[in-house]
């Protein structure tokens, strides 16, 4: 099995090497002939009415080739509630609000054009707590539904809840109940590069569309949709990817700025692009929501879990986008973290007028998991077990099927947790309360894909050329995790090429077949799955190639040798070796005979037989093509939230030792060790590269950042005051690659893209408990929230003391 | 107001008409067309618009572009050799995952570079010091770190 | 992003007599508050003079005490290893500024100039006793740091003049310094609060090698209780403070209450708990004022006890303990 000459190996992401020499084209290099700049001008309220606009004064300004408002464009909703139109004439609802846009031959035209644009608004009363706005009586943020009905609450109209058992009266029955409440915040994706897009008709107007969408088809769905609305239903739509500078959640839906593109650019008859400032980016991209959790569980006198029951408020802001669909996720370890038998679980997205939210790396899980993994200290504190026993006693193993119904195949969670007490430090450090610390969280989340639509399949094409070049055209995208090499290695493993001779081409609706988008850390298990089949096919296609003219190939070598050599003996070979497919193989790039695999004669180089099969000056007319579209056998989830919408679900433990400076409040990270189940990690370095920046995130959520929305307004933005760790922020993270080759996974290999992000929080919130005593449930646990929480803990002490 | 300026990039002297407000990094990017150096934020906050003036590592998003006249600045597009061969930084920075999506690259071992052409020896702290101005969302900087601590052995060995 | 003409003037003549012609004019030094608040629209200047090609601005002269050019930038002061070692709190704070980007083109006198409340020069030359020189119309003439901070942003420049440089008077022999900028992250920070302390020990009476005693200490309390075993006492102190008001400000009152005190643990406690009551911070969304002025009390015993620390080991061959 350990034979592989790919898998499992760290090869370098040699195809990506335009991006260290500064030729990659990411949104911001691509240009069009032609090309126009978009802006759009935002609202300058959290909730009003717009009285009236004039862009009178714009549309004069030299240079200015277009200014649009919400009158000029047809008035149809767009987003997946269909709750907002791409520029509002009536009302805004929170302060990014799109109210006009301009295109013009420079960004910096179109910048002074919006501020030549006039609108007159009338303030309305605006509401920013979700727990206010979910209130009888309170103002509606909206008045009426996607489909013109009254809307009558604020709650959105989306039923997340699950409930397995009998909660109640498990609760009852316990021997140890723990209630806790935590908030977590408003958190900016913060992708390096801005967003953006190109939006170029032809001159029959069908479009080509330059997004950074990690759904390329989804985004070709949304934009053919909101064709048929706008009257262009028959025109054609080619979604292309450049390369992508991050995504964590922001490129799932298609924005409202992509809408305005196409817009401008329709109106205009020229491209034009659309690309955020960094201030921007800040202040309008849909952020992960905050989420205020109650969750209560407890256990019976042995320790063993018992019931779990939470309930999430996710502030939705003003409209909807995949954000209000995280509960699903959060689901997954609120039921299925840990084995628990009674579980309620249930949510509710509020509208506010605060700026709207979208998904971020971890899909709710990393909010869920805080709620979980903080409780599960509380709970082994009750009851008087140590954290880390406790966790190993209630832990999930292989076989088993979760309240969600989560199928659970391969399961290391306990290697995971031992690793990480051993590595840690545990027994030694845990319990000192003398303001060092260590403490732990775990996971599961989504490893084999994630049905959340119909289908959750990928396609893929593979040709090869008559070099021996290797040309896969999938319909998925890379943002930056290195999709190409994972998925080079599988195939060159497949064929029996070499890495280096395949080349990937992503994102591209035109050429690759469609595929359900990279998210939900599903790639490299979808598509390897999917390139698995179609390289096996390929590889087929060669050997039968193989069987045709590896022989005539000899026999053209022995008449040349022959040629030169008077004396040269055809040595007698015997051709029934390789006289059939299922008796040959290709490894390295040489095809050779399964029964005598050193003999030389028979050991011919792929290229020469593919050059003599393929050439067309050869006169021989073989094509080496396969095409796979591959589904994973999974479920989505029914109306009671069950079902197993994975293939496979990854675990992994956390441990986090702190250092909390009781006179500043600030905590210290130690060190960190992050023991992930990866199946088998296909390229090592590349798998702890996606753990390291994942925990780097988790431990910015855990204590550095936060969106600052104060009454609708995002008040930092800019990345100054929104704390995105620094490189002198040296956090020792240690990655434990922890293997057990998953049955279905390719080469055994499950997804890890989210994963590191989701326990480290948790582990470090459970760290701080063990150095102080104190329990932070408020995210980010800041230096101000310590110092405050031990002085307060000080004066009950003296105050108990008195 | 144009003016005419001169000075050196990557080893080439140019001359170039600009506009006096413009930065070093609208000249690269939007008049050259040298887009290695990016603009993530603009205002001096992200470093992924780093390029090297007179051997020191500045943001060319507040670089006035009429500071480079006389100078030399070598920008990403410099670092490798014509004949395609990378700097051992660039070769590093594939060889050890410190590239993901890729955006803060150029301005990371722009920042590595200048580092390593004054101090050819660093502890991980020199290291860290040196790109503490330049955000890295993906990778958590340890690989990147490792990148140059990688490069710097090689470069000292040959 | 409206145009302006760009000059670059040799000597500090030429670059006053530009000013004086042109119109809407700004000196421009690193350009890295300029071009910021040029980006942010925050200033719309039609002409910019740089200051970068005046040779006379570039200086930094180690003769009896310190003068440093104000278009030294940070990272050039950082690289001297005289400062180091005896303006430590000056050399704290410049290997802290922003990232090494910004530290290579940023300068001095533009961080004084600029006159953030969070500039973090300002501090360590408030304890220094740091002079301004500014080349005026009718001249040079010299003001103290503290009378040249007028505000936030504010400072006692009247149009067209130019700074050109910064004094440092000389220091005794046991003086140390440190200044403590109290930050989120390590890097790319504005500080929350920014306390720098200079402290001089009065050694009369002891002998001549009494630090040798003191540099084989490891903890930090024992040395201090040292100090007050041997009673020695403090000559001379100043402590300063960032962000806790319009502009950094000294905190005269525990300055005062350390002068001539014998040195214990308890004197820098209470030391503390008096610069804090002296600040007057405010809620922003950086810091919340209770938290800046509880760090004002912690801090100021940091600074202080560093100082005391580098004081000690200033002259030996370890290179003092920065932060
Ligand atoms: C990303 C980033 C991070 C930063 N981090 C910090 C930090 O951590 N701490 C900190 O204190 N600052 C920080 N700053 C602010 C800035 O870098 C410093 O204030 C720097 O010292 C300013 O110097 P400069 O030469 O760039 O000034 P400039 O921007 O050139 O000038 C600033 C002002 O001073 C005037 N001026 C400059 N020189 C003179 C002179 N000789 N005579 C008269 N007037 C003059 C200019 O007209 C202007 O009004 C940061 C800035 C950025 C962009
Ligand atoms: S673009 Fe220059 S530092 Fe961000
Ligand atoms: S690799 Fe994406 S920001 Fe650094």
């Amino acid at each position: 099995m350990e034979d592989f000459l790919y898998v499992g190996k760290d090869v370098p992401r040699t195809a990506e090497i335009n991006k260290v020499t500064g030729r990659a084209v990411y949104i911001d290099e691509l240009k069009r002939p032609g090309m126009l700049y978009g802006k759009i001008l935002y609202s300058r309220y959290a909730h009003a009415r717009i009285k009236s606009i004039n862009t009178e004064k714009a549309k004069k300004l030299p240079g200015v080739k277009a200014v649009i408002t919400g009158y000029d464009i047809p008035d149809v909703r767009v987003g997946f509630m269909e709750d907002q139109t791409v520029l509002k004439r009536d009302v805004v609802r929170q302060y990014r609000d799109e109210v006009a846009a301009v295109a013009a031959t420079s960004r910096e035209i179109a910048e002074e054009a919006l501020d030549l644009i006039e609108v007159e608004y009338e303030e309305l009363p605006a509401i920013f707590d979700p727990v206010e706005a979910m209130k009888p009586g309170a103002p509606l943020i909206h008045e009426l539904d996607g489909h013109g009905r009254p809307v009558k609450s604020n709650v959105l109209p989306l039923r997340w809840t699950l409930n397995v058992g009998d909660v109640e009266k498990a609760r009852r029955e316990s021997a140890y109940v723990v209630k806790d409440s935590l908030t977590t915040p408003w958190i900016n994706q913060c992708c390096l590069g801005t967003s953006g897009c190109v939006a170029e008709f032809d001159s029959v107007n069908n479009l080509t569309f330059y997004s950074q969408t990690n759904v390329i088809f989804g985004a070709k769905q949304r934009i053919s949709r909101y064709f048929a609305k706008i009257g262009l239903k028959d025109k054609k739509i080619r979604v292309i990817n450049p390369i992508v500078a991050g995504s964590f959640g922001t490129k799932l839906d298609t924005d409202i700025y992509e809408f305005i593109c196409i817009q401008l650019a329709l109106k205009t008859r020229r491209p034009v692009k659309i690309q955020f400032t960094r201030e921007e980016e800040f202040r309008t991209l849909p952020p992960r929501q905050t989420t205020r959790f109650e969750i209560e569980q407890g256990c019976d006198k042995n320790g063993m879990l018992t019931f779990r029951k939470a309930e999430a408020i996710l502030d939705n802001g003003a409209y909807t986008s995949w954000g209000a669909t995280t509960p699903s996720v959060m689901m997954m370890p609120i039921s299925s973290l840990y084995r628990v038998p009674n579980v309620y679980f249930n949510a509710v997205c509020v509208y506010t007028n605060n700026i709207y939210s979208q998904a971020m790396r971890g899909y709710g899980n990393p909010q869920a998991s805080f709620a979980v993994e903080v409780s599960m200290d509380h709970l082994a504190e009750e009851a008087g077990i140590d954290a880390a026993e406790f966790r190993m006693k209630n832990r999930n193993r292989p076989g088993e099927v979760t309240p969600m119904g989560l199928k659970i195949t391969t399961c290391p969670l306990d290697r995971c947790i031992t690793t990480v007490k051993e590595k840690i430090g545990w027994d030694q450090k845990r319990g000192k309360k003398n303001g060092r610390g260590v403490g732990m969280a775990s996971l599961i989340h989504v490893a084999g894909g994630a049905r959340v639509y119909l289908s959750d399949g990928t396609g893929i094409r593979i040709k090869v050329d008559e070099n021996g070049h290797v040309d896969v055209l999938s319909g998925s995208t890379d943002q930056g995790q290195g999709s190409q090499t994972v998925l080079a290695q599988i195939i060159a493993e497949t064929i029996g090429f070499r890495p280096e001779d395949i080349n990937i081409i992503f994102g591209d609706t035109a050429l690759g077949l469609w595929d359900a988008g990279t998210h939900a850390s599903r790639h490299t298990f979808i598509a390897g799955n999917a390139a698995i089949r179609a390289g096996e096919k390929v590889k087929r296609q060669i050997l039968e190639l193989a069987v045709e003219y590896v022989p005539k190939l000899l026999k053209s070598d022995f008449r040349k040798q022959k040629k030169k050599d008077p004396d040269f003996h055809e040595p007698e070979l015997d051709f029934t070796l390789i006289d059939n497919p299922e008796k040959l193989d290709i490894k390295d790039r040489m095809i050779f005979a399964k029964k005598a695999p050193e003999n030389p004669n028979f050991r011919i180089d792929v290229a020469r037989v593919l050059n003599r099969a393929l050439n067309v000056g050869n006169g021989e007319s073989k094509t080496v093509m396969a095409e796979v579209f591959w589904d994973p056998p999974t479920q989505m989830l029914n109306s009671e939230m069950k079902g197993n919408w994975s293939c496979t679900y990854a675990f992994g433990t956390t441990g986090a030792e702190v250092e909390v400076d009781t006179e500043t409040g600030e905590v210290k990270i130690l060190k960190l060790v992050a023991a992930h189940d990866v199946g088998r990690a296909m390229n090592p370095t590349l798998v702890k590269g996606q753990i390291y920046g994942a925990a780097y995130i988790g431990v910015g959520f855990a204590l550095t950042e936060k969106l600052q929305v104060v009454e609708g307004r995002v008040m930092n933005p800019n990345l100054r005051d929104y704390k995105v760790l620094t490189a002198l922020d040296d956090i020792p993270v240690e990655a434990v690659i922890v293997e057990d080759p998953d049955p279905m996974g390719p080469y055994g290999a499950k997804g890890i893209g989210e994963p590191g992000l989701v326990p480290t929080a948790p582990a470090i919130a459970n760290a701080i408990y063990d150095a102080i005593g104190i329990r932070f449930t408020d995210l980010p646990i800041t230096p101000e929230k310590v110092l405050a929480a031990i002085r307060a803990k000080k004066q009950e002490n003296q105050q108990r003391d008195a | 107001m144009k003016r005419e300026i001169a000075f050196t990039l990557n080893n080439e002297e140019i001359a170039v008409e600009v506009e006096p407000n413009w930065t070093l990094l609208y000249l690269l990017r939007e008049v050259l067309e040298m887009t290695g150096a990016k603009e993530g934020c603009g205002v001096g906050e992200c470093g992924a618009c780093t390029v090297i003036v007179d051997g020191n590592a500045i943001s060319s998003c507040l670089y006035p572009v009429m500071e480079v006249e006389g100078k030399n600045v070598t920008t990403i597009e410099g670092l490798s050799k014509e004949d395609g061969t990378l700097h051992p930084l660039q070769q590093s920075f594939i060889e050890n995952n410190g590239v993901q999506c890729g955006y803060c690259t150029s301005g990371m071992i722009m920042s590595a570079k200048a580092l390593l052409d004054k101090n050819p020896d660093p502890t991980e702290n020199d290291i860290r010091v040196s790109i503490a101005g330049n955000i890295c969302r993906c990778t958590g900087y340890v690989q990147i770190v490792e990148s140059i601590r990688k490069a710097a052995e090689k470069m000292k060995n040959t | 992003m409206k145009g302006y003409d760009y000059y670059k003037p040799d000597t500090i003549e030429e670059a006053m007599k530009m000013m004086s012609t042109l119109d809407g004019a700004e000196y421009i030094a690193g350009g890295t508050d300029v071009m910021v608040l040029i980006k942010k629209k925050a200033l719309s200047p039609q002409n910019l003079i740089s200051l970068r090609n005046i040779s006379e601005l570039s200086y930094i002269d180690t003769d009896n005490g310190l003068r440093i050019g104000s278009g030294v930038t940070h990272s050039r002061i950082s690289e001297s290893d005289f400062i180091k070692r005896h303006y430590s709190a000056l050399f704290d704070a410049v290997s802290n500024i922003g990232s090494v980007q910004v530290r290579n083109v940023g300068t001095v006198g533009g961080n004084i100039c600029n006159a953030a409340p969070s500039a973090d020069t300002l501090c360590p030359f408030l304890v220094f006793d740091a002079v301004v020189l500014i080349a005026g119309q009718k001249g040079e003439y010299q003001l103290a740091i503290d009378d040249f901070l007028l505000g936030p942003n504010r400072v006692a420049l009247a149009k067209g003049e130019i700074v050109k440089g910064i004094n440092l008077p000389a220091l005794g022999a046991n003086s140390g310094s440190a200044y403590i900028k109290h930050t989120r992250r390590k890097a790319m920070e504005l500080p929350i609060v920014g306390i720098a302390a200079r402290i001089d020990i009065d050694a009369k009476g002891h002998p001549n090698d009494w630090k040798e005693a003191f540099r084989r200490i490891d903890d930090i309390s024992d040395m201090l209780r040292l100090l007050e075993k041997e009673r020695f006492v403090c000559n001379d102190a100043r402590i300063a403070m960032g962000v806790v008001a319009p502009r950094p400000i000294r905190a005269k009152k525990a300055e005062s209450a350390l002068q001539g005190k014998v040195i214990s643990e308890g004197l820098l406690d209470e030391i503390g708990r008096i610069a804090a009551s002296e600040s007057q911070p405010r809620d922003t969304l950086r810091g919340e004022a209770w938290y800046r002025r509880e760090m004002v009390h912690v801090l100021t015993k940091r600074a202080v006890l560093m100082a005391l620390e580098r004081m000690i080991h200033a002259d030996s061959s370890n290179n003092p303990k920065t932060s």
